[in-house]
């Protein structure tokens, strides 16, 4: 029996024990977007980055970080842009997978919800995501888990001021009309916008949309009576296509000045259009030509999802996630630990990433990185002002 | 104001007539074979995509394109009643949960087929037509008028026909309509068929002006339930009129009141409807 038993254990070692081995040279990283549902638009297109560089890595071999040569694990789960299943899956990610890295939200209603439970483990994660709500708690005590991969509108860095700016010294614009959902994300332009404007002494209007509406006819029609120079649409693709269409169909409004959505809408209505000025994380037709790293993330895109690249739409966070996970790969170098999350902040702190973009995170954890504005003309006649921050 | 009012009202009856198309297919299918089928939007999302593949991607003119999308909702309605909804005639609850269930199959299908980034079709008809100053999208007139006429055709095709009769017939008792020569598991499938066929026709008719998305169904099948319900269960007319006046009433209160709460303006007006006639304007008392 002795024996027997013995050699049960053998195996068991001889089976398992590589095994074992191989799971410590594995870095789990965890992913909560909304694969599907209303705001899918932001979550898949992220997902896609971070699989994408994922695969890269792991087919050149992985990263050495010490002695060990590491290879990553992505386990990214579909949130559906539902708040609670957000919750149950990080705690999946957490507990049972055992996730030190989390990449999302990147919709502020889910990360509202996950944020308590994630501040339980407050210096043992690290959650990069991209939600504008983020802003309000990063860099605060208790939060140094956090670090915000997007630049959005928010804060003295994020793009908003930026490209309020551009409009007023571009367009001389004195009205705006807002037309936002009515949900978490139209609040918080709102919160950002409105007081931008009143600084800037531009008179608004803002209106809201139930969520879900295709037909704006009513709501523009009420628009247009007010006379504004620019109206500033939603947040969007699923909304700006039908919004931009039945608006420049009409004759009532033709000019657009968007801080979120794609550069779609407009070309597809180029005739009806007057202006059409959008922020872009990176007009990807021109930097395709110029830039060699640009080019190489388009062709692997292709090859990897056997798919054309979706340069009309808003390609912004499948293409910044792909440069996230080489930079916290960066980071871990730098940390020379993949199992201390807090140390790995610390060097992401004190690093600046040159990829696709150039991103480095302000004394909050906040990324700042480099844009673009364009102007799309009646026609389709384009201009690109490239802005940077850094 | 007047100006902006008339156009709203215009506009609201457009919008109104595709709630009517989805609400015509729940009024048939409900009515005559007692089957509760929710997932129409979904049906609906087929003939829009269906639309679009053909048109879009295939090449084919906009008018050939929806024929083919029709049969297409038809067939996936067909192979629907077939596997499940057959089973749930006169039991609202396993009606719904069946509905439930394909809503979920199709969207996912819908995701994995088409991904989440909405797709826009070419325009079919440009431009809109000019009453003072009110803009009505030439389109817009063009589904307006196919939806009148498929109703307005559905309904003398009931009551004009053999077929009509028999419908009706089934509805009422249905094992009676069997011992008349009524072959009734044909007809239940010649309804579901017909009904997802509208669906898809309304789906078609919708990628002509907005945007689809997987999505899009969940909308317009509840604005069809309530257009059902406020014009009453069983009226073919019904359905079109209670399309027409929740669309006006969208777009008219949407004129005064916040846009924000649209949607809430219509549920408003069918409850003090149904308040004073529960079986909605048209039903039989």
């Amino acid at each position: 029996m002795i024996t027997v038993r013995s050699l049960v254990i053998a195996l068991t070692i001889l089976v398992l024990g590589p095994l074992s081995a191989n799971a410590q040279d594995v870095v789990k990283i965890g992913q909560i977007e909304a694969q599907t549902g209303a705001n899918a638009i932001y979550g898949w297109m992220s997902s896609q980055g971070t699989a994408l560089a994922v695969d890269e890595i792991n087919k050149g071999g992985g990263f050495k970080v010490g002695n060990k040569t590491y290879k990553i694990q992505l386990i990214a789960l579909d949130t559906r842009g539902e708040p609670k299943e957000a919750t149950v899956q990080l705690k999946r990610l957490v507990e049972v997978d055992g996730a030190k890295y989390i990449f999302g939200p990147f919709l502020s209603n889910v990360f509202l919800a996950v944020r308590p439970y994630a501040g339980e483990f407050n210096g043992k994660l690290l959650m990069w995501g991209g939600a504008t709500r983020i802003h309000d708690y990063v860099g605060t005590p208790g939060h140094e888990f956090l670090m915000r991969t997007w630049n959005w509108d928010a804060g003295k860095n994020g793009f908003g001021e930026l490209m309020v700016d551009n409009l007023v010294k571009t367009t001389g614009a004195k009205k705006i009309a807002m037309l936002f959902q009515n949900d978490q994300g139209g609040k918080v332009l709102e919160d950002i916008y409105v007081p931008m404007f009143k600084a800037k002494g531009i008179e608004y209007r803002l209106d809201y949309f139930e969520p879900g509406t295709k037909d704006f006819s009513a709501v523009l029609a009420k628009i247009a009576a007010w006379k504004p120079d620019f109206l500033f649409p939603s947040y969007a693709d699923s909304y700006l296509y039908d919004i931009v269409r039945q608006a420049t169909e009409s004759g009532q409004l033709t000019k657009f000045f968007l801080v979120r959505g794609s550069l779609g809408p407009g070309l597809k209505n180029k005739d009806g259009i007057g202006e059409y000025m959008v922020y872009v994380p990176k007009y990807f037709e021109e930097a395709e030509k110029k830039d060699p790293k640009v080019a190489k993330f388009i062709k692997s895109y292709k090859d990897f999802y056997k798919r054309d690249f979706p340069y009309d739409q808003a390609p912004l966070c499948s293409a910044s996630c792909y440069d996230h996970v080489y930079m916290l790969v960066e980071a871990m170098k730098k940390a020379g630990t993949v199992d201390d999350p807090a140390a790995v902040r610390k060097a992401l702190m004190s690093m600046t990433y040159d990829g696709m973009w150039r991103i480095r995170f302000d004394e909050k954890g906040e990324a700042v990185f480099n844009f673009d504005v364009v102007r799309l003309k009646k026609g389709g006649a384009l201009e690109v002002t490239h802005i940077n921050p850094n | 104001m007047t100006q902006l009012v008339l156009g709203q009202a215009l506009n609201g009856a457009i919008i109104g007539a595709m709630y009517g198309i989805i609400a015509l297919g729940i009024t048939l299918t409900f009515g005559i074979t007692g089957i509760v089928n929710f997932a129409l939007g979904e049906f609906m999302m087929i003939g829009a995509y269906a639309t679009y593949a053909l048109a879009d991607r295939g090449g084919l003119p906009y008018p050939v394109a929806v024929v083919p999308a029709c049969l297409i909702a038809a067939a996936a309605g067909y192979l629907s009643n077939k596997a499940f909804f057959r089973f749930t005639r006169n039991n609202l609850v396993n009606g719904l949960l069946v509905s439930i269930g394909l809503i979920s199959i199709f969207e996912s299908a819908s995701m994995l087929l088409w991904t989440a980034t909405p797709v826009e079709m070419h325009f079919v008809l440009p431009g809109a037509l000019r009453l003072g100053d009110i803009g009505l999208p030439k389109m817009k007139l063009v589904v307006f008028a196919v939806i009148v006429a498929v109703i307005v055709a559905t309904y003398f095709a009931l009551a004009r026909t053999w077929l009509g009769r028999a419908s009706f017939a089934y509805a009422q008792n249905p094992e009676a309509a069997m011992l008349m020569g009524v072959h009734t598991p044909r007809l239940e499938t010649a309804v579901m068929l017909y009904s997802t066929g509208l669906a898809g026709l309304g789906g078609a008719l919708y990628a002509s002006l907005y945007s689809l998305e997987p999505a899009m169904g969940g909308v317009y099948v509840l604005k069809g339930m309530e257009a059902a319900i406020l014009g009453g269960i069983g009226s073919l007319m019904g359905s079109l009129w209670g399309g027409v006046i929740l669309g006006v009433i969208e777009g008219v209160g949407s004129i005064f009141l916040p846009t924000a709460f649209r949607d809430a303006y219509g549920l408003a007006v069918l409850v003090a409807i149904l308040l004073f006639r529960p079986s909605g304007l048209f039903g039989d008392e």
